[in-house]
């Protein structure tokens, strides 16, 4: 016959089970603000340089090209925003409080802010933020 | 049933035929395109399109064919001045050693051959070793003469396969030598340009395929616009030094949170 009483198992079980779930939140937090970081370099060196005319990708352009380049320009800011959440979203997580409007919205502002110098690239990505946002907060409903 | 589908079937081709016969009815006619050239910095007129520095990177760009020739044609315009670039590429036996590249200006929107009263050449002597004379005509009775003044720029060179030709025309400038020599483009306006190929030094004789598009000059931009550019720079720079600085404050809150975790565990 164990010695131990049944609760004190019990909670001792739930506190391993919650220390393993705050090292994967704090994990999680760590990748993703690293990608998060990576997405955004890439969006400065799209977004900026070659907007600005300091580097050049797609120079010898037609149509295509035109399409590519933005798509890669909204991906990199929506990638930045996605897996920015991801982290933040942890980190709240992890202080104990839920990720609220206020982070969020500064979250979206940062993400347009990197597209305002080509007017293509500021629409898709306000629409794709728009998506993104609809789709989390239909998943958080369910 | 069979009978409505065969019915369905007969009517989507004829539709299909008509679709497809109205485009080549509107492909047929008149100039093969009207270009509104975008405005962007003005490109180095040497020959070279200069990809590390996005030279012709804001450019109107588009495929026409000279008859049968296809080319690529590139339009930009500043304050001052309308360039033009032709790329046209063939197998590098292909390229004629005397091979040259024109464009007729006409008056105005007019496609009418008496109305092509001025003429940029750009002839190669040498293609192989870049040999090539830039040529500013004026048209008299479908007779070639030479300008008093050369007006505009022009440059050509062999990359590989491909010739690349560009020409600098000035726009709203007007010429003491006398206007008849040199068409003048006005902003806001339309002209008919000839774009033509040839393989020997002999004008209008050597010329073997044309094709006339429409360009129409834009009004000048006003330092306004250059401005409101340059605001935006300057906020999307803020915005990209906030993101950072806001990222060294996030990292440090991330290392601090792990202290506090591992001493709650303790």
């Amino acid at each position: 016959m164990s010695k131990i009483p049944k609760d004190q198992i019990k909670e001792q079980k739930l506190k391993i089970k919650r220390r393993s779930d705050d090292k994967f939140a704090y994990r999680t937090v760590i990748i993703s603000c690293v990608l998060s970081i990576i997405f955004f370099v890439n969006s400065l060196f799209f977004n900026v340089l070659v907007e600005i005319g300091i580097f050049s990708v797609f120079s010898n352009s037609n149509i295509l090209f035109g399409i590519l380049d933005v798509l890669i320009k909204v991906s990199t800011i929506l990638l930045f925003f996605l897996f920015m959440m991801i982290s933040v979203g942890n980190y709240k997580e992890l202080t104990g409080k839920p990720i609220g409007w206020k982070e969020l919205l500064l979250l979206i502002v940062l993400s347009l802010g990197q597209a305002l110098l080509n007017l293509w690239v500021f629409a898709f990505t306000f629409i794709g933020l728009f998506v993104i946002i609809i789709y989390l907060y239909l998943v958080q409903e369910l | 049933m069979r009978k409505t589908a065969f019915f369905a079937f007969i009517w989507i081709i004829l539709l299909n035929i008509t679709i497809v016969s109205s485009f080549c009815i509107i492909n047929s006619s008149g100039a093969a395109v009207e270009i509104d050239p975008e405005f962007g910095k003005a490109p180095i007129i040497d020959g070279t399109i200069d990809d590390s520095t996005g030279e012709w990177k804001e450019a109107y760009k588009d495929e026409i064919a000279l008859n049968d020739l296809p080319i690529d044609i590139w339009v930009m315009q500043t304050n001052r001045e309308l360039f033009i670039s032709i790329q046209l590429e063939l197998e590098t036996e292909y390229h004629n050693i005397t091979e040259f590249i024109g464009i007729l200006i006409s008056a105005n929107a007019s496609e009418s051959v008496e109305d092509f009263v001025d003429a940029r050449f750009i002839q190669f002597y040498n293609i192989s070793s870049n040999n090539f004379t830039y040529y500013d005509y004026y048209i008299n009775n479908s007779l070639f003469l030479n300008d008093a003044e050369e007006v505009g720029q022009g440059a050509g060179k062999l990359d590989g396969d491909v010739s690349i030709y560009e020409f600098s025309i000035p726009i709203g400038q007007y010429y003491t030598n006398g206007d008849n020599e040199t068409a003048i483009l006005d902003y806001e306006n339309s002209y008919a340009f000839n774009i033509t190929y040839g393989d020997r030094p002999l004008y209008p004789e050597g010329i073997l395929k044309s094709e006339i598009i429409i360009i129409n000059i834009n009004p000048p931009v006003k330092n306004e616009i250059i401005l409101t550019e340059l605001i935006f720079i300057i906020f999307s720079i803020i915005i990209f030094a906030i993101i950072g600085i806001l990222f060294g404050f996030y990292i440090y809150n991330i290392i601090k949170l792990k202290e506090k975790i591992e001493r709650l565990r303790s």
